[in-house]
């Protein structure tokens, strides 16, 4: 495996007696784009923050680059990009002033070309002032002041929230052009499956606070899928299965949804539990991972159970 | 680049299988030719906006199934279909995955003369290829 340039271990934090983060243990390596998922409030923002060393943990620990998240110094930092969620910038500076600020922070790294000409081509100024930007303007020089650096590790927390088709196929394109330099990294979280499956190669997925994935995107692909069985008679009540994460019955069928449960395995079953036949349903990243996160017993939201 | 592409993303499709179908599509069309050589992984990347592992994944299997070769140093290109290797497998896969088309036509109806008139028609599409290698063989 390359080597991990990103790290939590047991990485926990408590927002008074409710854990927002629980042991998490997730390994990034370099150069790949790992796609950070989670449901809103699933602890995405903390994790960031405190493997950022902006927040302290309540107990683990976290590191960027080798380097303790605690004790980040400012030759670490330098190798480190950071684009907040909402993309909040200093207002009343200009762009070009907000680009000398940021340039102090990484000496001898900065492309002044490479921030002019996406400037340029956003179809912005640099005598233009912050609070003047649109919500999408402002997200274009964040991606702008994030690339500038040509940083080793880009971290991104959900860059692309309301932002229009154009500008968030931007920031993807911002990425791609990165990773092709040798050695880079990024992680970034997003709520768009569709993005996230067409630039990045790895993904991790938490839920409550807790971690629930760290894998290859094909790897998750593979093995979160859903089978339904057909039964001559009558399907059976009890499902005894290694990996089910939640079934739905009718009269004569039963819709499994599994992860890393192998064809054959899934054939051994049915043949066991005297099913006819049965068919994979192909699922897109988005029904993976509604289905991944979903609640075990859960109910449909428009669904009234009949008395 | 002569190779046109459209990644769709949220598909069920994983975007790796959708460039394996479009640039072995191309090859059986004749729209890519032996020695024609494939964009450079990076550079295909950059221009789909996808990750270039995933270039690279569709890549490797193209070049497992004989499609194309990679030159050290040069690029990858689509081979000569003389040297490709087919094995019984390849073919017994092929097999099962027309008797679901077949399946299909079945249950909408088609008979047997309708199905044959139907296929005749889309192999007009890869008549460049077919034609092709029959000449040379014969």
């Amino acid at each position: 495996m390359a080597e991990i340039v990103l790290e939590t271990k047991g990485l926990t934090k408590y927002y008074g007696a409710k854990p927002a983060l629980d042991h998490l243990d997730l390994r990034v390596p370099r150069g790949c784009i790992c796609g950070f998922l989670g449901r809103n409030g699933a602890g995405k923002t903390t994790a960031i923050k405190l493997m950022l060393g902006l927040l302290a943990p309540t107990a683990g620990s976290a590191s960027l680059l080798g380097c303790d998240s605690t004790a980040l110094t400012p030759a670490i930092r330098q190798r480190i990009g950071y684009v907040t969620e909402g993309h909040r910038l200093f207002r009343w500076m200009t762009i070009g002033r907000l680009e000398e600020f940021q340039k102090a922070f990484f000496p001898g790294q900065w492309d002044s070309r490479l921030f002019a000409d996406m400037i340029e081509y956003f179809e912005l100024s640099k005598k233009q002032k912050i609070k003047h930007l649109s919500n999408g303007q402002r997200a274009q020089v964040s991606l702008a002041l994030a690339l500038a650096p040509n940083p080793e590790l880009l971290v991104m927390d959900d860059p692309t929230l309301g932002l229009d088709a154009a500008i968030r196929r931007q920031f993807l394109e911002g990425m791609i052009e990165l990773i092709t330099r040798q050695g880079r990294t990024v992680l970034f979280s997003s709520h768009i499956l569709a993005d996230v499956e067409r630039v990045a190669d790895r993904i991790v997925v938490i839920d409550k606070g807790v971690l629930r994935a760290d894998c290859s995107l094909e790897q998750f692909r593979t093995s979160v899928r859903k089978v339904v069985v057909y039964f001559e008679n009558s399907a059976p009540a009890d499902i005894e299965l290694a990996g089910l994460l939640h079934f739905r019955r009718s009269e004569r069928q039963l819709e499994l949804t599994l992860v890393g449960v192998g064809d054959a395995e899934v054939a051994d079953w049915a043949r066991q539990a005297g099913a006819g036949r049965f068919d994979f349903v192909e699922m897109n990243l988005e029904d993976q991972f509604i289905e991944f996160t979903a609640p075990a017993h859960r109910r449909r939201l428009f669904q009234w159970e009949k008395a | 680049m002569a190779l046109w592409m459209q990644i769709s993303s949220g598909s069920e499709t994983p975007i790796y299988q959708q460039l394996v179908e479009q640039i072995s599509g191309a090859i059986a069309r004749g729209e890519l030719r032996t020695g024609d050589k494939l964009p450079a992984v990076r550079a295909l990347a950059a221009e789909l906006v996808i990750n270039p592992n995933t270039v690279a994944r569709a890549y490797t299997l193209l070049e497992q199934s004989g499609l194309v070769t990679t030159k050290t140093g040069s690029g990858t290109f689509v081979s000569d279909p003389a040297l490709r290797q087919v094995d019984a497998a390849q073919i017994n896969t092929l097999a099962e995955r027309m008797d679901t088309l077949i399946s299909r036509a079945v249950n909408l109806g088609l008979d047997r003369s309708a199905l044959m008139a139907l296929f005749e028609k889309r192999l007009e599409k890869f008549a460049g290829t077919l034609d092709k290698g029959k000449a040379e063989n014969g």
